[in-house]
């Protein structure tokens, strides 16, 4: 039997080579960048919602069920550049760095997830040009520095304000849906700092918090517990204060109906998820449907939301849509079962 | 910052995005080639002779900008209050050598008094547009739109045109019974986006250098938030992020460009406001733009491209000191600002003694010797006064042109739809006065 | 014989008290209105919602209140555009006639909130239709806020330009200090020497923005006779509307004078000029 292709090593990709192998199938994992782990990896991120446990408790397992089984072929750096459908399975272009190389596959798991919204796209945020406008992957590496100061000045701030829906929920930068994790991240930064430094001030300006199903214990906890302030509005744009030491968040507090300015020494931009680099490039590549927004779309999404619709091409994870961890886990293992039976077949 | 590419990128998605997502963002210039095949509409081509230059627009959109030839579409705010405003425009252009006519057979674009009292409405103004494109197309001079507001009214209005319609019969029918006809330019073009391609040129005939001069930038709202996606940006200027005009001139000129954090706010024009409501305009004005322009940036002037920008800016700030807000920075439109530059007369050219906030500080640190020019200037009104004969940038209009909008045998590009007119005498084209 | 020679200068038709009063930003209609008020609250209500702009321009509303964030009226007055949003989405006819009352009149018309607004609405079109409809009907806040216009309205319908130089008279603008009109007093000579020093013929007027001549304006005057802007007018002033006719109807004599003279200049001409008759 070849072997199945899982494109893609984040979250999703991971699990779905560890079930393939633990199927007994042959697995050729293809990752671009030259390490397993996805975006979790890539940003270093700190703890991870709901349960609070550091993502390297949580990416950890996953990994090394990858990286020590023997019928999984790791190919790190290395991307697929060309494929063609064959009677079973597909016939693929790897090429890295210095060479290319031609396999054949018995089916394929696209598992290319998603990239972090540019905030600097959302101008008014000043993100880009003032450096204490943040972005979350920052202030992930920041929590898992234990370092939360102000990059202008390295000094501990004392308010933070976290900005929900940046790239997301907008038609003027093209996003119109929602990215699924901004609020509970958001919100678990929030506590984290908190947790770490109470004398330190947490804002989180929101237009919905969804925080769904089991979730809203933390949204609540995150008040009840650790004192996190919640207005409900948007911050419309961040400015410099006079003297240049502050910014000010420029909003509509909804619930009292008043336009607001209120000065914050750190702003945080819950960036939302758009379509990966590597999940476009794969679209054009496998010829699958995307949507408007630019996701693979399955087939049939409600009732087999991994199969493609296309012989022997199945999908897992962000690649079709937002995505928290537990959710591209259980969808990989899904995708390694149904591309298990077709490559049976 | 972002590189060029990836602006690029940002924009093409903007465009892809948006058009996929309900959000009617069409190109309308192709929709309007569409109607003139069905003989619905006449669209006003841009032709080799106006020497067009290729801008980009938010959407990554090519936007051709005609640079000669040009049928100045002036604004009522800029002639009734700031005559440098539009004089400067004329001059750059007898500079540049370029041919215009500048008539009075025009109407203002109405639209200051609609989104100041709402007594029109879209019909109305749509036939207005095309009143003073068709005047423009049988004169074979393409539109150059002086004001911000009329730039994104005409936007609005030849959108309206082409999607609706029946708006579009109503206005044709109109249109016939004074003998015209539905024309719509090829592209709507402000003024700015003229100076933004002209920079080489003018550069070129720079006569006081400006490195020392800290600008500091108001962007008309109606130029860059009303039909946004035809807004000219250049990623030259504040990486692609904010809108190419004026920004781009006071750069080219060797200006600093500060930023400030107010920048996207308006100026306090309001349409009604600056008439009946002006203490809110002076309030607005001052502490919203003045004041983050001078205590942040430290700006020796502040330039805009827009009439109502320029009038709020500058009349607001004499009543300030009242309030305690005594600036007084200098509040130029980039015209007047380029002009000065080139060496054009203070008074009689950007006729700065229309502004309140005095430009003669500004003028010193260009190295502008506004002393003598002031003189000359006490000198050239008294020579007026005693009946001497005005010095102009264009020949004057004759007698028959008060009652009639005729057409001194131009050639027209369409006989067939427009009759061309017989051969008349001189016309009333640009270039020095003799 | 400058088409605007003469044009008067006065406001629209208000009583003394009401021109006294100064027009306020706070929401009226606290009190209970009327039969009548409530049967044109209903009238106005239903043309709101069947005006076809009503759809393109209302898309939806998650209650963001990022378009209020950049509204600087909202910073000055009892005014927010995510309010006047959820009134045209959501209001039923007695809060859009309250909306109609003055607060319409706070939008500054900056498009901030057209440009913010994540759900794509068109929040300053929207009230510029509020407001047609006020102004339409004749609304009385609406003849108290446009009260100041009279002038600059006068100008619009008959020469269509909305600003004079001789507009800027020092009692109305005092607080633009002594340059605002080209000063006479600094450079003493008059107003007309100063405009006479703009170096091109066609602005050298101060009655008028530009020298318009008297076909354009004729034309201007035809196209609000036919698309219902006059009509408009006479709902709000129905004294002004009469003077501007008057002024109309002399254009139309000096025009019709001016073809006789210039005759044989005109001869053999085609296009616009031959076909126009006023
Ligand atoms: S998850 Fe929260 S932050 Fe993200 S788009 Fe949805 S509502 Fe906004
Ligand atoms: S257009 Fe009107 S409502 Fe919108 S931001 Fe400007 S002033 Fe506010
Ligand atoms: S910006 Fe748009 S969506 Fe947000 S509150 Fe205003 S109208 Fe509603």
């Amino acid at each position: 039997m070849n072997p199945v292709l899982v494109l893609g090593g984040g979250p999703a990709g991971l699990s779905a080579a560890a079930e393939l192998a633990a199927l007994g199938a042959p697995t050729l994992l293809v990752e671009r960048e030259s390490y397993l782990g996805g975006n979790p990896q890539r940003w270093h991120y700190s703890l991870l919602a709901p349960d609070l446990r550091p993502a390297q408790e949580v990416m950890g397992p996953l990994l090394s069920r990858v990286e020590n089984h023997p019928s999984i072929e790791r190919r790190l750096s290395t991307s697929v550049v060309r494929a063609e459908l064959r009677p079973k399975g597909y016939q693929v272009v790897l090429k890295t760095q210095d060479s290319t190389e031609t396999r054949d596959v018995s089916a394929v798991v696209l598992a290319t997830g998603f990239d972090h919204f540019d905030s600097r796209r959302k101008y008014e945020y000043g993100y880009g040009r003032y450096p204490d406008v943040l972005d979350f992957k920052e202030v992930e590496q920041m929590l898992h520095e234990d370092r939360v100061v102000r990059p202008s000045d390295g000094k501990p701030p004392r308010r933070i304000a976290w900005i929900l829906c940046v790239g997301s929920r907008d038609v003027q930068v093209g996003n119109p849906w929602c990215c699924r994790m901004g609020c509970v991240v958001s919100i678990k930064q929030a506590v984290e700092v908190r947790q770490r430094h109470p004398e330190i001030d947490a804002y989180v300006y929101y237009m919905d918090i969804r925080t769904y199903g089991l979730w809203e214990d933390l949204y609540w906890k995150s008040m009840q517990e650790y004192g996190v302030k919640f207005v409900r509005g948007r911050i419309g744009a961040v400015t410099l204060a006079e003297g240049g030491s502050r910014l000010i968040a420029t909003g509509e507090d909804t619930i009292l109906s008043r336009p607001t300015e209120v000065p914050f020494d750190m702003i945080v931009l819950a960036s939302g998820m758009e379509p990966g680099t590597g999940t476009k490039e794969a679209a054009t590549l496998f010829g699958v449907p995307v949507g408007p927004e630019g996701f693979l779309t399955p087939r049939v999404s409600d009732l087999n939301p991994v199969d493609s619709g296309l012989p022997g091409l199945f999908f897992a994870g962000a690649a079709t849509g937002p995505k928290a961890i537990p959710d591209a886990v259980t969808e990989g293992m899904g995708a390694a079962l149904r591309a298990f039976q077709y490559a049976r077949l | 910052m972002l590189s060029a590419n990836e602006i690029r990128k940002v924009v093409e998605e903007r465009n892809v995005h948006q058009r996929g997502t309900g959000k009617k963002v069409l190109d309308v210039r192709e929709e309007m080639y569409h109607l003139e095949e069905k003989g619905e509409l006449i669209v006003h081509r841009i032709r080799p002779e106006n020497r067009p230059v290729e801008l980009r627009t938010l959407f990554g959109w090519t936007k051709r900008i005609p640079t000669d030839r040009l049928w100045h579409h002036k604004s009522c705010g800029q002639c009734g209050n700031i005559p440098g405003y539009p004089s400067s425009l004329l001059w750059l252009m007898n500079e540049t050598g370029r041919t215009y006519l500048n008539e009075p057979h025009q109407t203002s674009c109405t639209a200051w008094n609609y989104h100041g009292t709402a007594t029109s409405n879209p019909v109305a103004l749509a036939a207005v547009a095309a009143r003073n494109f068709h005047r423009a197309y049988e004169t074979d001079h393409f539109p150059l739109i002086h004001c911000g507001t009329s730039y994104g009214d005409y936007k609005e209005m030849r959108k309206l045109l082409v999607e609706n319609a029946a708006v579009r019969t109503k206005v044709r029918e109109v249109l016939r019974k004074m003998g015209r006809d539905l024309v719509l330019p090829e592209e709507i073009v402000h003024y700015s986006e003229w100076v933004h391609a002209m920079r080489p040129e003018i550069v070129a005939r720079q006569k006081h250098p400006v490195h020392g001069v800290v600008t500091t930038v108001h962007e008309p709202c109606h130029y860059y938030k009303m039909v946004p996606e035809d807004a000219v940006y250049d990623d030259a200027v504040y990486a692609g992020q904010r809108p190419a005009v004026p920004s781009g001139i006071l750069l080219a000129l060797g200006a600093t460009v500060a930023d400030y954090s107010t920048w996207y706010d308006c100026c306090g024009f309001g349409f009604r406001h600056i008439l009946s409501e002006r203490e809110f305009s002076r309030s607005f004005a001052n502490l919203r733009k003045i004041r983050p322009m001078v205590e942040e940036a430290h700006s020796d002037v502040a330039i805009t491209s827009d009439t109502g920008c320029v009038t709020t800016l500058d009349k607001s700030q004499w009543i300030g000191k009242s309030h305690g807000l005594s600036y007084l920075l200098p509040v130029l439109s980039d015209v007047q600002f380029a002009a000065l530059s080139l060496g054009a007369h203070p008074y009689k050219i950007a006729q700065v003694h229309w502004h309140s906030a005095s430009a003669e500080g500004l003028l010193s640190k260009m190295g502008i010797d506004w002393r003598s020019a002031k003189a000359e200037f006490q000198e050239y009104l008294r020579a007026l006064k005693n009946g001497a004969a005005p010095e102009l940038l264009h020949p004057a209009h004759g007698e028959i042109e008060k009652f009639f909008a005729i057409n001194k045998g131009q050639v027209l590009p369409d006989p067939e739809v427009v009759p061309a007119l017989s051969a008349g005498s001189a016309t009333t084209e640009g270039g020095p006065a003799a | 014989m400058s088409i605007v020679a003469h044009l008067p200068r006065r406001a629209l038709t208000l009583t003394e008290e009401e021109a006294a009063a100064p027009p306020t930003m706070e929401l009226a209609g606290r009190k209970r209105a009327t039969a009548e008020e409530r049967a044109l609250a209903t009238t106005i209500f239903g043309e709101f919602h069947a005006d076809s702009r009503h759809r393109e321009f209302v898309l939806g509303c998650l209650n963001c209140g990022e378009c209020t964030t950049g509204c600087p009226a909202a910073r000055f007055y009892d005014f927010s555009p995510r309010e006047m949003l959820q009134i045209a989405q959501n209001g039923d006819a007695t809060t859009l006639w309250d909306a109609m009352q003055e607060k319409i009149w706070a939008c500054c018309q900056c498009y901030t909130c057209n440009m913010r607004c994540r759900f794509g609405n068109d929040i300053a079109g929207i009230i510029s239709v509020m407001r047609e409809l006020s102004v339409r009907h004749g609304i009385e806040s609406t003849r108290r806020a446009l009260a100041p216009f009279g002038r600059s309205l006068t100008l619009l319908m008959t020469v269509g330009t909305q600003v004079s130089s001789d507009m800027i008279q020092p009692d109305f603008f005092r607080d633009w200090g002594p340059f605002a009109t080209g000063s006479d007093k600094v450079w003493q000579v008059s107003a007309d020497i100063m405009r006479k020093a703009i170096p091109s013929d066609v602005l050298q007027t101060t009655r008028s923005a530009w020298e318009v001549s008297v076909q354009t304006s004729l034309e201007l005057f035809r196209i609000y006779e036919e698309t219902g802007v006059l009509d408009m007018l006479r709902g709000l002033d129905p004294d002004l509307t009469e003077m501007l006719v008057d002024i109309i109807e002399e254009r139309r004599e000096e025009f019709a004078e001016a073809r006789e003279r210039f005759g044989e200049e005109l001869k053999g001409m085609q296009g616009p000029v031959a076909t126009f008759s006023g």
